[in-house]
């Protein structure tokens, strides 16, 4: 057995008894099996001694002993002698620290039949009723991998579901159920309820198929449950005035309580999640992706708890100069900084733990956290984010992830300090009980020894054993060096294999030695079959000590090689913002103003900004004193409001459609913007400031817009928004839902004709008019009469449309054929609300006088038409002719490419239809500012707007002009200039990134370097020969058509 | 006889309200003749620009370019050009034009046939000379294109057309211009595409490679036993192929990446092709390489998002400029998915002169070079003797959005600048006329 113990058993023990600590020993309770046999006994009282004790992180005490009883800790002091009847421990040279506790640790659970009672509709992925404890627990081989890593305790729940179940808290003990053998081995039945924003793939027309989606039913859900239990309370209170509450217990498992622990992709997605959770004030906590450092600032102010895996991004592909190519910025950067990100959370201070989950391979955990401390982060953060932080998450802050008197028996015992290369877990204590993790003797046999090798009957060899590894020995003589085979270290014994031929002997020659200590003494049998005595003693140890110096040289090598800035844009990647631009007060003279206001186009005109709003825009001689303010010299340019694209699919995360369901009113844009789009950079530089971001169009009635500018590099996503606008849903008539709908698997899928479209459209404006009523009849209640009553139920689709009928949601339709649109403006007309807009509008040229009356106008394309049969009467003259009759009328993108560049779609209806200039420039500007009820503060350059435009180079109406500024509430956010350097600036970085990895580009290490792909290059797609042809043909799928309202994704589903 | 610009357009008027639908309106009639543009300015392009120029065509034909009064027969017509300026028509080097009608109905395409190699196909067979998309297309001065079709590995051959006549053989200038060839995925896939597009790894890339270079060979093989002995049986596909392995016909070949276009170009020249290529967004990154084998490409569009993150906004619009620096034979087209917007070539063009391209370059880029592209220069893309008096009249700068197109000419015959759309526009101004909301009077057909 153990010949060199690091914790020595008492020497008055039989060694044999040492097993028995680590066997199944069964504990005093209800609970417990009866013996089959001879009882067994185990006093659990326990000393260890003379330890290095790190008994929180960053608390040591040298020569500690820790008195462990019944599983606990009573008691920690230094140099203290043993309690008499306690086994010790000798613990000397040894580090201690606390169990490493895993918060998140995902396993397999059941989900309740389909028929039980009280299950959530979508009981595939709404399943919050489960309990991690429900299923088999934690299998073996990640107990055993856990265990391995220091780590003693786990937090599991079940690992699928958006609404997954509640977590419990588990100790890695033996027993393979976590409905254990050793009941004390749960520590805690639901610390949290686990929440991922699980969305189905497209093609299988589950519900939801978007972020937005899941988020909705993540508020759906919870909304549920406050409701529920608000019902409960007036069903307890007045039990005889109600029909009994139905049981619920998926959302009797939402209660308040419990914290919520969501699961994110990406950073961007925490973001979201943690505003979900203010939004119900619910207690949360995050799972991270990693790539929390490319919104630290974000995810700070947001005050989150997180509990981050270390999952760095892949190593990018950059060994031929064409994949050196394909990869941006963006990605090399998220490369190098990963290793950064706990660092860099622990100086902002989010509390942060340390997951190992996430990696393709625990064991690949201490090389990840290796190379976080080589990037500063500090050991005492390391172990805090092990140890103290998910305990306190785990709401076990008093019990776990301390060495301290009254805490659960949870310790690591290592050889050394416990970050440091070499350092080896030797023993853990899982609640009390010793398991041996690493015995000593496997590496205190490494080292070189001296021997002579009885090769022959006649002959010895003098010879030198270097033993690197339990399984490597190399055998250097003064002629030869060879190898030794099949070494296999068991406990105190070493067996290996000669091979005769490396040093003139016929056959192989088979050794065997007992380890004792600082020798070793067996026997060689040679082919022969005679056996021989042999024996090495170890030399001193002066070598070892240059091998230390030796990797501490590499490391010094390493940590060089790992330098990386500290700074860096937002967002992440090329043309990222390193400081806001603040000048915020300035003038531009000299240049053509376009105000799309009242004064019209002014030449040689003046535009004064101050505190990011528009102070004067206007003829030279109209205009207040500018002195002091910074001066755009601007002769010869043009100078208008900044653009505005009423329909934009641009910066929108996990797809543009909810196209799960028919109606989705409860999905929001505003719950998804994607600020890191870098196409809102480019759309910047075409002179553009704000957006509709929409829905697309994939059901008859769509999800909630959001109405943005363009704050390309802001701190949070919120910012992009326009909290002032006016809130919109998007509609869709027409082929594409009819289509949608025909392509689900539904025979009966409603609706599949212009009819079916406008009954779905009125039942669900009835049913949000029902639904108002009886809001309005519960709020008129009194008070005393709301205590008796049973509240109606939130129902956030619902909630949409009473908003439609009550005038206070705008609706932006997409529509092609005159009746169809016709058919929404007598609706509109029998609910008594005005539309917002009839997006596309192809054929609004037909029944302009109708769009006229019911709408706040048409936004259309300029030219766009026979992409698809109900567009084949479409005209460019569509905006002019409907705006000679009096609709207001918009030019929009729909198209991330086209929004680069709506100054000359707008110029397109002077061309058909002969447009004045100013004119056609309001077709983007002031009129999609009023449809998007924004006009009181852009859309003109008008005295108290704000500041946001755009100067060109020449007229905006011409092709051959381009846009040289563009900026926002007077700041600036693009210009050439600023373009030009942060391109420089990019392609330097690229550059030097790219060249620390062919530095170090060796195949061996790329395997450890990363296994997670950063999120944006993760997301799946069809595949199919219709993409390909897109490409083909120049067109990018990535892209949406204009017209297809983002639904090209299921155009190419449905086409071959 | 001297018509004033008036009459022009008067005419034009006249004819288009004769019939309710542009697609069931007469064809032009055959030049009977001679035609003097007198006093306009000429934009040649192969020879500058003449101020104050004449031009004479006759029997379809450009007779004389001047910057001097010429005296013409008798029987000229004398157009007065004075403030106006004369353009060779427009040449969209790829696109679908007749044969693709409306994008999501399948039933209205004929650009693909099924199988991966149809070298035997043509798309000079399917075009539809009463497409709806043609008038509107020419109305903005594209009177020639090069058609496209793209299923499969070996698409089928290319034609050359003008946007005008009765039948699909009169559109066909040239019915055989090219066999098209889609280049596998050679290399790392690029920007969004390695997200959404299919995964063609190595292996994959060079399968196909190997199965192109097969049909090749086998192709060669039977056009050598043909010779040797006509009873072998036919294949219309070896047939087709013919023409393109003794190097009278060119092979177009769409490639973007760079990657893509290196290997097309290492295998074209081994195979001794006569090759060009469509698509190039990666051309820049390869043009010593086209430059040094003097290999043509065909750019599609201008107007579309930077493939790649990193790239400047301004990529697209900066690339002709990077290309006509390198020496690189280039042209400028339009993505040959849809060409239902093919009007729009002018203006791909005109962007990227904001870009820096010079405005003659840009000029040439959508004609002389677009006509050697699809190998027509000696009858289309300049204002030359001996050309087809395929051109236009405008009012200005026809990369300006105000600049009017007053009447232009295909071989010489006067077309309808009048389409569906113009007329659905007069319709429904008479409608608002009806219902008072639109004042009476003349309409205006732009």
């Amino acid at each position: 057995m153990k010949s060199k113990p690091i914790c020595s058993f008492p020497r008055f023990l039989p060694t044999g008894m040492v097993m028995v600590t680590s066997m199944l020993v069964a504990t005093p309770s209800s609970a417990q099996q009866p013996d089959r046999g001879p009882h067994h006994s185990d006093p659990r009282w326990h000393a260890l001694l003379h330890a290095t004790l790190h008994s929180s992180p960053g608390e040591v005490i040298d020569d500690a002993t820790v008195v462990v009883r019944n599983g606990v800790i009573v008691n920690v002091s230094a140099g203290a002698p043993p309690p008499n009847g306690a086994r010790v421990w000798d613990c000397t040279g040894k580090v201690v620290t606390a169990g490493f506790v895993e918060a998140a640790l995902g396993v397999e659970a059941p989900r309740s039949s389909e028929d039980a009672a009280g299950l959530h509709w979508n009981h595939e992925r709404v399943t919050p009723q489960r309990s991690a404890l429900d299923g088999p627990g934690v299998d073996a081989d990640t107990r055993d991998a856990l265990r391995e890593l220091g780590f003693t305790v786990a937090a599991i729940y079940p690992e699928d579901g958006i609404f997954r179940g509640t977590s419990a808290v588990v100790a890695l003990s033996d027993g393979t159920s976590a409905v254990a053998q050793e009941p004390a081995s749960t520590l805690a039945h639901s610390a949290y309820q686990a929440i991922a924003l699980e969305r189905a793939s497209w093609g299988s027309g589950a519900y939801p198929g978007s972020e937005m989606g899941a988020i909705a039913v993540v508020r759906q859900a919870l909304s549920d449950a406050a409701w529920h239990r608000q019902r409960l309370g007036v069903h307890a209170r007045h039990p005889r005035q109600h029909e009994p509450i139905e049981p619920a217990p998926a959302l009797e498992a939402l209660q308040q309580d419990v914290p919520l622990l969501f699961f994110t992709t990406n950073e961007l997605q925490l973001l979201r999640c943690a505003k979900l959770a203010k939004e119900f004030e619910r207690p949360a906590m995050f799972v991270g992706s990693g790539m929390e450092f490319r919104r630290l600032a974000a995810i700070q102010a947001s005050n989150a708890s997180l509990i981050v895996p270390l999952t760095f991004s892949e190593k990018p592909k950059v060994s031929s100069v064409a994949e050196a190519d394909q990869v941006s910025l963006r990605d090399l950067m998220t490369w190098e900084q990963a290793p950064t990100n706990l660092r860099r959370l622990a100086a902002a201070g989010v509390p942060t733990a340390i997951t190992t989950s996430g990696l393709d391979a625990r064991e690949d955990f201490p090389e990840r956290l290796r190379q976080a401390r080589e990037h500063g982060l500090a050991d005492r953060d390391a172990l805090a984010m092990l140890t103290t932080v998910p305990a306190k998450m785990l709401g076990l802050e008093r019990r776990l992830g301390v060495v301290r008197s009254g805490a659960l028996a949870h310790l690591a015992v290592w050889d050394g300090p416990v970050f440091e290369e070499g350092t080896r877990l030797v023993d853990l204590w899982i609640g009390g009980r010793h398991h041996s993790i690493n015995p000593d003797q496997d590496s205190s046999m490494l080292g070189t020894w001296s021997t002579s090798l009885p090769i022959s009957a006649e002959e010895d060899l003098l010879a030198e054993l270097e033993w690197t590894e339990a399984s490597q020995i190399q055998i250097r003589s003064e002629e030869q060096e060879f190898k030794a085979h099949h070494v296999r270290t068991e406990e105190d014994r070493v067996n290996f294999l000669l091979d005769g031929n490396d040093f003139g002997v016929p056959g192989v020659l088979s050794f065997f030695a007992v380890i004792e200590d600082d020798e070793l003494h067996g026997s060689v049998r040679h082919p022969d079959g005679c056996v021989h005595r042999w024996s090495a003693h170890r030399k001193e140890a002066e070598e070892r000590l240059e091998d230390e110096d030796h990797a501490e040289g590499d490391h010094e090598v390493a940590a060089g090689a790992t330098a990386v800035p500290e700074d860096y844009g937002v967002p992440l990647g090329a043309y990222g913002v390193r400081d806001e631009i603040s000048a915020r007060d300035l003038v531009v003279r000299g240049a053509t103003v376009w105000t799309s206001g009242p004064r019209g186009i002014v030449e040689d005109g003046l535009l004064v900004v101050r505190d990011g709003k528009v102070a004067f825009a206007g003829p030279l001689e109209d205009a207040p004193s500018w002195e002091g303010l910074i001066e755009i010299d601007a002769t010869g340019l043009h100078v208008t409001p900044g653009l505005i694209d009423c329909h934009s699919h641009t910066g929108i995360s996990g797809s543009v459609n909810e196209g799960g369901q028919r109606v989705t009113a409860e999905v929001r844009i505003e719950d998804v913007i994607n600020p890191d789009d870098v196409n809102w950079y480019r759309q910047l530089a075409g002179g553009l400031t704000a957006a509709n971001q929409l829905h697309g169009s994939a059901n008859a009635i769509g999800g909630q817009n959001c109405v943005v500018k363009l704050r390309w590099g802001c701190a949070l996503p919120d910012e992009m928004r326009i909290a002032d606008a006016m809130p919109g849903i998007k509609f869709a008539l027409g082929e594409n839902p009819k289509r949608v709908a025909a392509n689900t698997e539904r025979p009966e899928e409603y609706p599949q004709s212009r009819m079916g479209v406008e009954t779905l459209i009125v039942d669900r404006l009835r049913a949000g008019q029902d639904y108002q009523e009886e809001w309005d009849r519960y709020q008129a209640l009194g008070p005393a009469q709301q205590l008796r009553a049973m509240p109606p139920r939130r129902d956030l689709e619902l909630e949409a449309m009473a908003e439609i009928v009550r005038g206070e949601r705008l609706i932006h339709c997409h529509s092609y054929r005159q009746d169809e649109i016709l058919m929404l403006c007598r609706v509109a007309q029998e609910f008594g609300f005005t539309i917002g807009t009839f997006q596309h509008v192809l054929e609004g040229y037909k029944v302009a006088e109708a769009i006229r009356e019911a709408s706040l106008g048409g936004s259309t394309f300029s030219d766009w038409w026979a992409y698809k049969f109900e567009v084949i009467d479409a005209i460019p003259h569509n905006a002019a002719l409907m705006s000679d009759v009096g609709v207001i009328t918009s030019i929009n993108s729909d198209s991330s490419d086209f929004a680069r560049r709506l100054n000359t779609e707008a110029a397109k209806a002077m061309k058909y239809g002969g447009m004045t200039p100013d004119k056609a420039l309001a077709l983007v500007t002031l009129n999609p500012a009023i449809q998007l009820g924004i006009e009181d503060r852009v859309g003109s350059l008008e005295t108290g707007k704000d500041a946001d435009f755009a100067i060109w180079s020449g007229s905006p109406l011409s092709y051959q002009s381009r846009c040289v500024a563009t900026y926002i509430e007077g700041q600036e956010m693009f210009s050439l200039e600023r373009h030009q350097e942060s391109q420089q600036e990019a392609s330097r970085e690229r550059h030097r990134i790219i060249q620390k990895i062919l530095a170090r580009n060796d195949p061996e290490k790329s395997k450890r370097d990363g296994n997670e792909k950063p999120e944006e290059t993760k997301r799946q797609g069809p595949v199919d020969a219709r993409a390909e042809a897109l490409w083909r043909a120049g067109m990018d799928p990535a892209d949406t058509l204009p017209g297809e309202c983002g639904c090209n994704d299921s155009l190419l589903h449905q086409w071959r | 006889m001297n018509h004033p610009l008036t009459h022009l357009c008067l005419a034009s008027w006249l004819v288009a309200g004769s019939a309710m639908a542009q697609d069931v309106l007469p064809k032009a009639a055959p030049q009977d003749h001679p035609v003097l543009l007198s006093g306009a300015t000429l934009h040649t392009v192969s020879d500058g620009v003449v101020e104050d120029g004449f031009l004479l065509f006759d029997g379809g034909k450009i007779q004389q370019v001047s910057a001097q009064d010429v005296s013409p027969p008798a029987s000229t017509e004398v157009v007065d050009g004075t403030g106006l300026h004369v353009y060779p028509g427009f040449v969209l080097a790829t696109s679908v034009l007749g044969l693709a009608e409306v994008g999501s109905v399948d039933m209205t395409l004929d650009k693909r046939e099924a199988g991966d190699f149809t070298p035997e196909v043509r798309a000079s067979i399917a075009l539809n000379p009463d497409s709806w998309v043609i008038p509107v297309t020419r109305r903005n001065g594209v009177l020639t294109a090069g058609v496209v079709p793209s299923g499969g590995r070996i698409c089928g051959r290319a034609a050359v057309i003008q946007l005008d006549g009765w039948t699909s053989e009169d559109l066909a200038l040239v019915p055989d211009a090219g066999l098209v060839v889609q280049w596998p995925t050679v290399g790392p896939a690029s920007g969004s595409r390695r997200r959404r597009g299919p995964s063609e790894d190595g292996s994959a890339a060079k399968e196909a490679i190997r199965e192109l270079d097969q049909f090749f060979d086998a192709a060669e093989a039977y056009v050598d036993a043909r010779r040797v002995d006509p009873s072998v049986a036919t294949d219309l596909r070896f047939e087709a192929l013919a023409p393109v392995l003794e190097g009278a016909q060119s092979v177009w070949i769409s490639a973007t990446s760079k990657t893509q276009i290196e290997s097309a170009v290492r295998w074209a020249v081994e195979r001794n092709l006569d090759l060009k290529i469509v698509g190039g967004r990666d051309a820049a990154l390869c043009a010593d390489l086209l430059s040094r084998h003097e290999v043509p490409i065909a750019i599609t569009s201008a107007h579309r998002l930077p493939h790649r993150r990193d790239l400047s906004y301004a990529s697209t619009y900066e690339l002709p400029g990077l290309l006509e620096e390198a020496e690189v034979p280039w042209c400028l087209t339009m993505s040959y998915w849809s060409s239902s917007n093919a009007r729009n070539l002018p203006y791909e063009a005109a962007a990227c002169i904001a870009y820096g391209l010079p405005a003659e370059v840009a000029l040439r880029s959508i004609t002389l070079s677009a006509a050697e592209f699809l190998g027509v220069e000696d009858r289309l893309g300049s204002l030359e003797a001996g050309k087809d008096a395929t051109l236009f009249l405008a009012d200005g700068d026809p990369f300006e959005m105000t600049t009017r197109i007053v009447a232009a000419y295909i071989g010489g015959r006067r077309i309808v600048l009048e389409d569906k759309q113009t007329q659905l526009y007069d319709k429904y101004r008479e409608k608002y006329r009806q219902l008072g909301l639109l004042p009476g009077g003349q309409d205006s057909s732009d």
